[in-house]
């Protein structure tokens, strides 16, 4: 299988690490907020049928910040900026949490910039009966347990392995703080910070992903969701935390691909 | 040296099984433990160990604020300090002080200080910590990220408002205000002496002795392991061209004084191990919030005071392992007097902040303890740094109003 190629874009002063692979339509993913490394194994798998863009968060990176970005305001107008350099005009975008909640916001701002929305775990919104872990104050050791269905699975200690000493202990940590640390820019404390009033905007066909045992975002909130975006669709995936996509990656890309092809 | 007589005003009445039936003593720790009858007592009682310690001579009165805990019932250090300003005559009121991101507009924190400054006729220290995680980013909900950045440029808003004289506009990122313009100013002029309590990050070292203020360590591990952490600011200090004056620099100590060395661990294990049992048992997902401290303080391996390890740690130790370790100060005057020199010395600093209430420690043996203190070992270190100029201490008016009798003036 061929490596994905990268590629730096200067966005306003910002450098943004961009993965590509594959052929045929775009396709942009946006990450989540947790252990993403620049790519994951599922997007070769919708490299098959696409070519699959997939940027790095500003803040993410070893020598990345975020500090011009103030606000999700500023997130989506950045992300805009990095549709033009990449020179897509409307492509479907995939995002998962955060950047489900970009690209939602994206779509929502300015109808017509994204083909097909697909929302895996959506952040952005809140339920007080149902408010989902706080992966803020959860301990390093006990992540997977509120990631993954399975935290004793392949995929989860793929993305979280034991640390073999404490140096490699001190970089989980440092990269834990520093993800983290960005995405609570825009979702600290509570993620609600207005696309409820927004959502009604979306044109998109919009497709909503849901992990059936997401401990972070609880299935439930695919229905606030839904019912906001005019006929957005909802999909459930069995044995799937919130790495639904490491976890259950066939199922995953299969989602994806299907809605998208559709 | 200056000393002074420091209030953590903890809840003194966990449940005995406390720390095995709740994960934290900080921001989730139910409050129907608290009990308001009980409480009515607690302040009562605290109030009057601090105005005692005025009475007998410390040289300061420190309090300091903290939200959603049991470890310190003192939300709003502002109040208690209001009361002390009437109820004390000569000791400094160290307010360590006010965490300035959580304040909006932070010229509240400009105003109540000023209004201290005034009633007290000059004798406030304004503290200004950036606040713990727990405080400020689970209890007041604000962005780990940006809190450092919040706190300086409220720091630069209370800086102006009480030098500036005529009204301004003020457009910062955080806090915009079209008229800042204070009623009152403070009465210490330009400004109050301002401590900066800290937890040993690089930045804050740089910060602090950039803008010629008192850093305070305050560490509840002790003096041992003070001195490593404090020889890091002193060589700090000589890299960035600062005179290694010790009055830059305060320190809190815990102290436990008795008659024999053998009554001070009768009298005072069960309170000490109280306090470091229960009041510092923090939930580690609690301690440091992803964005708290900055990637290179991480990087300099700050070990943080709190958290699984640290707590583990202090589960097992006794009033021996305690004493020993230099975390608390203790036994016979001869003994602290000893080890207060050594510790006071090795810290190299100026501004000694003493606990004498610790965790479930009763009234009348914090009196005694402070008793002790002002009578047997205050006089036997006081002269140290004799000759260095504490130029970070307050300076009040010869001439003050006592409660009761203001003087009927024009």
């Amino acid at each position: 299988m061929t490596k994905q190629d990268s590629v730096t874009l200067n966005i306003g002063g910002i450098e943004a690490a961009v993965a590509t692979k594959g052929s045929g339509a775009p396709l942009v993913y946006l990450h989540g907020a947790f252990g993403y490394q620049g790519w994951h194994p599922f997007l070769d798998k919708l490299a098959e049928n696409f070519t699959v863009y997939a940027p790095l968060h500003p803040g993410f990176g070893e020598n990345s910040a975020v500090d011009d970005i103030d606000d999700i305001l500023d997130l989506t107008l950045y992300h805009y900026d990095l549709l033009d350099a990449l020179n897509l005009d409307a492509p479907a975008v995939v995002g998962h949490f955060l950047g489900a909640m970009i690209a939602a916001e994206m779509a929502a701002l300015r109808p017509g910039s994204v083909g097909k929305l697909a929302l895996a775990a959506p952040a952005g919104v809140w339920l007080d009966d149902t408010p989902g872990a706080d992966y803020y104050a959860t301990p390093m050791d006990e992540m997977r347990g509120i990631l993954f269905a399975d935290p004793e699975s392949a995929a989860a200690k793929a993305l979280l392995p034991e640390p073999a000493d404490d140096l490699e202990r001190g970089t989980q940590i440092i990269e834990r703080v520093r993800s983290l640390a960005t995405v609570g820019k825009f979702l600290w404390p509570i993620p609600d910070k207005g696309i409820k009033k927004r959502l009604g905007r979306i044109t998109a066909p919009t497709l909503i992903i849901v992990g059936g045992e997401d401990k972070i975002v609880p299935p439930a909130y695919a229905g606030e969701f839904a019912s906001r975006i005019s006929g957005a669709n909802t999909q459930t995936l069995a044995d799937a935390g919130h790495m639904m996509m490491l976890e259950q990656p066939d199922q995953f890309a299969a989602a994806v691909t299907d809605f998208l092809q559709s | 040296m200056k000393i002074s007589w420091f209030h953590l005003m903890p809840y003194r009445f966990l449940p005995k099984d406390f720390e095995d039936k709740y994960r934290s003593v900080w921001v989730d720790v139910p409050s129907h433990l608290f009990e308001a009858d009980k409480a009515h007592q607690l302040y009562n009682e605290y109030l009057d160990e601090l105005e005692f310690a005025d009475e007998v001579g410390f040289d300061g009165i420190c309090v300091n604020e903290h939200h959603n805990n049991a470890y310190g019932i003192m939300p709003s250090p502002n109040i208690t300090a209001a009361t002390l300003t009437r109820r004390t005559s000569n000791a400094a009121i160290i307010v360590l002080g006010n965490s300035l991101a959580l304040y909006n507009p932070p010229l509240r924190v400009a105003e109540e200080f000023a209004m201290l400054d005034c009633i007290s006729g000059g004798r406030l220290v304004a503290g200004f910590p950036v606040g713990t995680s727990m405080d400020t980013n689970f209890a007041y909900g604000l962005t780990p990220a940006t809190l450092r950045e919040k706190y300086y440029e409220a720091h630069d808003l209370v800086m102006k408002a009480w030098t500036e004289p005529e009204p301004f506009a003020f457009n910062g990122k955080y806090n915009q205000v079209r008229y800042a313009n204070i009623w009152p100013r403070p009465l210490q002029q330009p400004h109050p002496p301002v401590w900066i309590p800290g937890g040993g990050s690089v930045e804050t070292w740089e910060w602090t002795s950039r803008m010629n203020y008192v850093y305070c360590y305050l560490s509840y591990s002790g003096y041992k392991r003070g001195i490593q952490v404090m020889d890091g600011f002193w060589k700090e200090m000589d890299r960035l061209g600062v005179d290694d004056n010790p009055y830059r620099a305060g320190f809190l100590q815990l102290v436990c004084v008795s008659e024999t060395d053998e009554k001070a661990k009768e009298e005072y294990a069960e309170h000490v191990e109280y306090f470091y049992k229960k009041c510092l048992h923090v939930y580690e997902g609690f301690a440091d919030a992803p964005g708290y401290r900055t990637i290179r303080t991480l990087k300099a391996g700050a070990v943080a005071q709190l958290g699984a390890a640290a707590n583990q740690k202090r589960q097992s130790m006794t009033w021996d392992d305690f004493v020993e370790q230099g975390y608390v100060i203790a036994g016979s005057p001869k003994t602290v007097i000893e080890n207060l020199r050594k510790a006071v010395e090795g810290l190299r600093v100026g501004h000694l902040m003493v606990l004498l209430q610790i965790g479930s420690m009763p009234k009348d043996l914090t009196m005694k303890n402070t008793e002790l203190f002002a009578t047997e070992v205050f006089p036997e270190v006081k002269g140290m740094w004799d000759e260095y100029e504490d130029y970070w201490w307050p300076e009040p008016m010869e001439q003050r109003e006592v409660a009761g009798a203001a003087s009927a003036g024009d």
